[in-house]
């Protein structure tokens, strides 16, 4: 209890006003404020560390409706559907409506979201204990097939991108024999790139060279205060809710669905459900609550998956997941069983954050304003100082600093070539646990590769993901995508 | 010369370097069936031929997906505003080489070079120090100057 309230609470805030202020810069999606969000967390106990940066996922994806409704500009890919209705609102002087709106829908959505991870993360998990070498590799097979439904643009290239992530994954102390790969003789590298390199080089250092060059959003010229609904418009907007709420824990599931897919989804399914169609475009209240309350669902239930089974379904979960390997937590079966605090404290986190963005939400308004006004050559330079300055905290390693800077290279390369960066990540993540554990699975079966097919739960696993490998192949190659 | 094609290609001179450094691994004595040359090479065979699909793709007119430009000096100059921060910092210090970072920054990004960016840089740098070394406790690289006084 007091670890509750003079530490998870105060974290709570932190991250949900950190990922406020991000969420609200455009360009800056939650994985990135998250990410800038990392190095910055090593120093802290860890459960706080995870609530801190669970909770920054929780206030971006409110944060991005911020300019969505005030400049007609989403900060986030999820606020994209905002835009049509709030700031159709905004221009009829109902700014502090829309926005009042955006965070009271963000909040219902985000407890929907936290319930429905209370009630099935630990279900998932109770599997735990019945892990084997088998199991574990399996399940890693089971993460990596996510990369092709998470390849929309291109199969060949999503998993291009994955293999190169395991292949970074290889670089380090062998598992099993202790030998050194891929060092080029360098101590940096004898305990591998940490992922933290790759996520914060791909995502945030990737994007600020994305950004330059790029030119300045517009400026907030007027100051906006929230007004929360009212009981009419409770009862107006909880239909839309409800619809945003059950979608985004549907997406947030699914890999690769994430909060723009969900946001749009809830867009359309409640103008479908609406007794007041004609007004969606022109400022319909019930199209802001909607993709709202469905983006903080996905907050929420994107954690499913994560803690259960320790695949990561979006790039936020992701980033979220370099928190706990930072750390030494794997999420995944086993952390229901040994570090049942984390996952105690984390749920805690997130209720504390969800109420915090209320409050937080309604306080910030002004500094949120402030910022999103300032001139971007001011931001970006802040951006790349806080990322030198964080990725040197984490080990006190010039070195690292120049990995990823060598990531954002490689991030920035890949926008331009149009490769999906989840897979890489995924990758990266993934490799050490399937190859430790296929290898260590056949070092108990004398070599013999049925032992994957024998162990009941690898073989589940691996047909799960054969069966979701098989029919990603199938869409593909119907829309001749591949 | 399109994207896919240069994807392609980087991507299958990457898959036959990493393989021949796979190869290259010794064998040890407490080696497995799979030994630590197994998944890499596996991983360097899956990369290549996935590279020759996506060259051979590149060559149909209907995913061709032609090249633009891209300020790929501006982007490099970020780089070299990063590099050169690592070089000075072990010298200058954190907050010199930091103020410096954000000056430089600012200034590429078409912010212009005046005393408002200088005031600002020099207050980042003092903000970033406060953060890291005051409050969080994480050491940064102090320079020459405590040897000099």
């Amino acid at each position: 209890m007091l670890l509750l309230l003079t530490s998870i609470v105060p974290a709570a805030c932190a991250g949900v006003a950190w990922g406020i202020l991000g969420g609200a810069l455009p360009g800056i999606s939650p994985s990135i404020t998250m990410a800038l969000l990392l190095p910055l967390t090593y120093t802290l106990e860890p459960t706080v560390a995870i609530v801190m940066l669970a909770s920054t996922y929780v206030g971006a994806e409110y944060g991005g409706s911020i300019p969505a409704i005030l400049i007609r500009t989403p900060g986030t890919n999820a606020a994209a559907a905002t835009v049509t209705d709030g700031y159709a609102m905004k221009l009829q002087g109902r700014a502090g409506e829309a926005l009042g709106i955006s965070l009271y829908s963000g909040f219902v959505g985000g407890l929907f979201g936290l319930g429905v991870l209370v009630l099935l993360a630990e279900r998932l998990s109770t599997v735990a204990l019945a892990f084997t070498p088998q199991a574990y590799f399996a399940l890693g097979v089971l993460g990596l097939s996510v990369i092709a439904s998470l390849s929309r643009e291109s199969l060949v290239k999503g998993l291009m991108a994955g293999v190169l992530g395991l292949m970074i994954s290889t670089v380090g102390t062998d598992p099993v024999t202790g030998l050194t790969r891929f060092t080029f003789d360098s101590p940096d590298l004898l305990s591998g790139i940490a992922p933290i390199l790759v996520m914060v080089g791909l995502f945030a250092i990737g994007e600020l060279l994305a950004q330059t060059g790029e030119p300045g959003w517009q400026a907030v010229e007027e100051r906006a205060r929230i007004r929360f609904p009212g009981p009419a418009m409770w009862k107006r907007i909880a239909l839309p809710q409800l619809i945003g709420s059950i979608i985004g824990t549907f997406e947030g599931v699914m890999p690769g669905g994430g909060g723009a897919v969900s946001s749009f989804l809830a867009y359309n399914e409640a103008r479908r459900w609406s007794r007041h169609k004609e007004e969606f475009g022109h400022g319909s209240p019930e199209g802001i609550a909607a993709p709202e309350a469905a983006n903080n669902t996905v907050a929420c239930a994107a954690l499913i998956p994560l803690l259960s089974l320790g695949i990561p379904s979006s790039n936020s979960a992701a980033v979220l997941l370099g928190g706990f390997l930072m750390h030494g937590l794997l999420p995944g079966p086993m952390l229901f069983v040994q570090d049942t605090n984390v996952v105690t404290g984390l749920f805690a986190g997130l209720l504390a954050a969800n109420i915090a963005m209320v409050i937080i939400g309604y306080l910030i308004m002004g500094p949120c304003i402030w910022l999103v006004s300032r001139p971007k050559p001011y931001l970006m330079a802040f951006i790349y100082a806080l990322v030198v300055s964080g990725v040197y905290a984490i080990e006190t390693s010039e070195f690292q600093v120049g990995l990823a800077l060598g990531f954002g290279v490689v991030g920035y390369a890949m926008r331009y070539f149009a490769v999906p960066l989840l897979p890489m990540v995924l990758g990266v993540v993934l490799g050490f646990m399937v190859e430790s554990n296929y290898r260590r699975a056949l070092v108990l079966s004398s070599g013999d590769h049925m032992t994957f097919v024998q162990d009941r739960i690898s073989a589940i696993l691996l047909t799960v993901a054969f069966v979701f490998m098989l029919g990603s192949l199938v869409r593909h190659l119907r829309r001749s995508e591949l | 010369m399109n994207r896919d094609l240069v994807f392609g290609a980087v991507c299958l001179a990457l898959a036959a370097g990493y393989y021949l450094m796979a190869a290259a691994i010794p064998e040890s004595a407490l080696s497995d069936a799979v030994g630590p040359q197994g998944l890499p090479k596996t991983y360097a065979v899956v990369l290549g031929a996935l590279s020759l699909v996506l060259i051979f793709r590149s060559w149909n007119p209907r995913f061709s997906v032609s090249a633009h430009r891209v300020p790929i000096m501006r982007v490099a100059g970020m780089i070299v505003i990063g590099a050169v921060y690592l070089a000075v910092v072990p010298w200058t210090g954190y907050m010199l080489a930091l103020a410096g970072l954000i000056a430089a920054t600012t200034y590429y990004q078409g912010g212009g070079l005046n005393g408002r960016v200088a005031l600002v840089a020099l207050s980042g740098a003092v903000f970033f120090w406060i953060l890291f070394v005051a409050v969080l406790g994480i050491p940064h690289p102090p320079g020459i100057w405590p040897s000099l006084f």
